[in-house]
């Protein structure tokens, strides 16, 4: 009896070695709308002097619906991706210096927002199910993660006139326990991402004619004058110390 | 004499993970364990008996070794007090009894884990882990006759983070030993395990 358990056992052993050093190491990752169904921005070529600064006016970001601080990292991907269209002169970030106020300038505002899904609650039962299980099903149980990104883009030309674009995509890395790395949800999030944005760039691209400097003049109203008056001096500490106070007491 | 002995290795062991981190005080410690972020590490403890009925009358004792890896599975959840992330991984259990007789255990137990997150650094969790477990002492005792078993571990404890990566353990656990009905008599056997070690998170 007891040499029936050892084998058993052993033979369990055995299976468990083999099953998570050949099977169980598998992951791969959906993401919706797939790359094959993307079509790659292609870039209008405009003449140099034609381009326009794109100044970044504002950047939000939320993560499941709560506001976050913004990501430079995010943010630098995003303006190398604009700057991959080749359809503005210079990129200037959030909080950067606008060398010239009264030249034409486009500018941008930009929320990402993100979704994050780590199926916790079903990952906790999977995971009691494979420890139960001496991980013998941990190749045949995948557990999932699902990232999404919306972008939406606001660009402002120098007129004041407006343009709007969104795009969404969203994926999710599906991973047997033995597979699992932190690298992966980077991955995941790299390809939701850049699906994402491509999509954006793609919407921008079709708009190329209305960003180009000969497109609109710069209004009149562009020419702000500032008014500066000089400053009434506050009054002195000892001229405040003679308010005049009633004493006279009450009937 | 082994006590001594096995209290120099431990002692050698937590100092050396301290020394591994000299710059253990980092200004801000603030460890990011993600989805998919692995941890290894060794826990090692003193087995302490309990005769939870009067057919039970073996103290056994002696010290306990638990090498483990752990895989975590999910992002933090919930948003107060209980905020935390679960972990799947095994560990092995090696137990030396020192008493009755001078006999060895050995084990394999998958294990999970849930770990608090909402303190930082300092970062309480509690465990569960059960698998099979050979032992040479069953035969020699009136509680266990085989010496195929399984052990169950249950219990909780606290991983204060010296570096991003590095981690001191501190906890309780406890432990039960039988054989699941596969053999007669199978009373089992029932210990306290206090336990301290390191982890490290990659």
């Amino acid at each position: 009896m007891i040499r029936h358990l050892i084998h058993r056992t052993i033979l369990g052993l055995v299976v468990l070695t083999a099953t998570t050093t050949v099977g169980c190491a598998t992951r791969w990752i959906d993401v919706s709308p797939s790359p094959a169904s993307r079509d790659n921005p292609v870039a209008q070529s405009i003449l140099n002097d034609e381009r326009v600064p794109f100044v970044m006016d504002g950047f939000r970001m939320t993560q499941n619906g709560a506001p976050q601080n913004p990501s430079s990292e995010v943010e630098r991907r995003i303006l190398n991706t604009v700057q991959e269209t080749r359809l503005f002169s210079t990129l200037i970030p959030f909080g950067g210096n606008v060398a010239s106020p009264g030249d034409k300038v486009v500018t941008a505002r930009i929320a990402f927002d993100e979704t994050i899904d780590s199926h916790s609650g079903d990952t906790a039962w999977k995971g009691f199910l494979i420890g139960a299980s001496m991980f013998l099903l941990s190749p045949v149980i995948d557990l999932d993660y699902d990232y999404a990104a919306e972008a939406s883009l606001e660009l402002g030309r120098w007129d004041g006139q407006v343009k709007r674009y969104t795009a969404r995509s969203s994926g999710t890395v599906h991973y047997t326990v033995f597979a699992a790395t932190p690298t992966m949800i980077g991955e995941l999030k790299g390809q939701v991402t850049e699906a994402c944005l491509t999509d954006l760039m793609s919407q921008l691209i079709q708009d190329t004619n209305f960003y180009v400097a000969n497109s609109a003049p710069l209004p009149d109203s562009s020419i702000v004058s500032v008014t500066v008056k000089a400053r009434k001096p506050l009054p002195s500490p000892a001229s405040l110390s003679v308010v005049p106070v009633s004493t006279t007491p009450a009937p | 004499m082994c006590m001594p002995f096995l209290a120099r290795i431990f002692t050698t062991l937590a100092l050396g993970s301290l020394m591994t981190t000299t710059a253990l005080h980092a200004a801000e410690v603030s460890p990011k364990i993600t989805v998919g972020t692995q941890e290894v590490g060794l826990n090692a403890g003193y087995l302490l008996p309990h005769r939870l009925t009067t057919d039970h009358t073996t103290k056994q004792e002696g010290p306990a070794f638990m090498p483990y890896w752990m895989m975590t599975l999910t992002d933090p959840i919930g948003g107060s007090w209980y905020r935390g992330q679960i972990s799947l991984g095994a560990e092995m259990v090696y137990i030396q009894f020192q008493e009755p007789i001078l006999t060895h255990g050995i084990g394999f137990a998958p294990k999970i884990k849930y770990t608090f997150v909402a303190l930082d650094r300092i970062r309480p969790y509690a465990e569960f882990s059960g698998g099979p477990f050979w032992t040479d002492l069953a035969g020699k005792i009136p509680e266990e006759s085989s010496q195929f078993n399984f052990v169950l571990m249950a219990g909780f404890g606290v991983s204060y983070f010296l570096t991003d990566q590095v981690a001191l353990n501190a906890g309780y656990r406890f432990q039960h030993i039988s054989n699941a009905g596969t053999q007669y008599p199978n009373l089992g056997l029932n210990a306290s395990l206090p336990y301290g070690g390191f982890s490290f998170f990659f």
